[in-house]
């Protein structure tokens, strides 16, 4: 549908049309922040497009419950993929995916030195085969730039299990590189 | 010090180097819509909301194009038809039918004249401006020389009049007065 020139409204008084129920509001919303929200959902999934269709509606049908309990104490972006982080996180338990393997002490993946020389590709792939808890907080941290404190608030466990997480999901990503640059390399 | 766990330069470009932003598939965006306007969350529009603008495809108006024209040209072969059939018919009317067979008729053809309307609105789009001009012209101008007869018939009736009234108001504001000249083209 063609929307009206953007205006310069603020994201706001956008909101606030869309609680009304204002489609064009809901549209101009939509349009800014799903291209952000879509990819963050994809890489938490794993890639899969259809989970990652259903978990964008998902989070929209969350936020326009809670659109009238959000305070504006951060970003509407923050806010909105904060709520997509869960509603990923509910999917993953729910469809269960892929067993969630958290290498129990004493069997960790094999230590790994940083990489050097790093395909992007190859690193998307690594990530997507990560266990999901790895993975969604390596791509918080990594990707998307959060902190352990914003990572521990949003999945709700303390900040030294975010840390904990990432240093094994590193490590898992450098094994599954550095074995991939093996077989290139033989 | 650094920890040794902290992504290597290479690392670091690397994830850098991944999209942040990814297009959502077509069609997302209207289902969020619809399941929100399910749940009661976003108002039901009272029309229909206009489709997305598209890009044209050479392809598609060369088609479009050549679709008017047929149609325009398929128009001009009905409207002769109709006129040659609208003279047979007439004839036949005069030629001593009764009252009531006349009444009759005159269902037939304004079913048929509503029809030709309708005919006209369902392919206006394709038309260009002077062809729905002239379109309009021999729809008003049947319209006016109906309501002149019907006036005879009824010059007591409200609608008749009123159509009328309708009609002399726009001849005067100088637009081409309507006449009992069904225009065919």
């Amino acid at each position: 549908m063609a929307l009206p020139a953007l205006a310069l409204e603020s994201e706001r008084a956008l909101a606030e049309r869309a609680l009304e129920g204002d489609e064009l509001a809901f549209r101009q919303l939509y349009r800014k922040h799903t291209p952000r929200l879509y990819q963050l959902l994809r890489r938490l999934l794993s890639g899969h497009d259809a989970d990652a269709e259903d978990a964008v509606q998902d989070t929209w049908l969350k936020a326009t419950e809670r659109l009238g309990d959000f305070r504006w104490e951060c970003a509407f972006g923050t806010w909105l993929c904060a709520i997509g982080v869960n509603v990923a996180r509910e999917q993953m338990r729910r469809r269960s995916r892929r067993p969630e393997v958290e290498w129990p002490e004493g069997h960790e993946p094999p230590q790994a030195a940083p990489l050097e020389r790093v395909d992007p590709m190859d690193l998307e792939r690594a990530v997507a085969a990560l266990p999901d808890g790895y993975r969604t907080v390596l791509v918080l941290h990594d990707v998307e730039g959060y902190t352990h404190e914003e990572i521990g608030a949003a999945l709700g466990v303390a900040a030294g299990t975010s840390k904990s997480q990432l240093f094994w999901a590193r490590q898992a990503v450098r094994a599954s590189l550095g074995g991939r640059r093996k077989g290139i390399d033989a | 010090m650094s920890d040794p766990n902290d992504l290597s330069r290479g690392e670091q470009r690397a994830f850098d180097a991944l999209p942040r932003e990814t297009e959502p598939p077509p069609g997302l965006e209207d289902r969020t819509v619809a399941l929100l306007r399910a749940r009661g969350l976003l108002a039901t529009p009272l029309r229909p909301v206009a489709a997305a603008p598209r890009r044209v495809n050479p392809m598609w108006l060369i088609g479009s194009i050549a679709a008017g024209l047929a149609l325009f040209l398929s128009g001009t072969a009905v409207g002769q038809y109709l006129g040659a059939r609208t003279a047979t018919i007439a004839a036949a009317v005069g030629a001593g039918a009764s009252y009531a067979e006349r009444a009759e008729h005159v269902q037939q053809a304004s079913s048929r004249y509503l029809e030709a309307l309708a005919s006209l609105n369902r392919g206006s789009d394709s038309a260009d401006t002077a062809t729905r001009l002239a379109a309009t012209q021999a729809a008003l101008s049947a319209l006016g020389a109906a309501a002149e007869e019907v006036s005879r018939l009824a010059p007591d009736d409200p609608l008749a009049a009123a159509v009328m009234r309708g009609l002399a108001d726009r001849a005067r504001e100088g637009r081409e007065a309507p006449t009992r000249t069904v225009v065919w083209y």
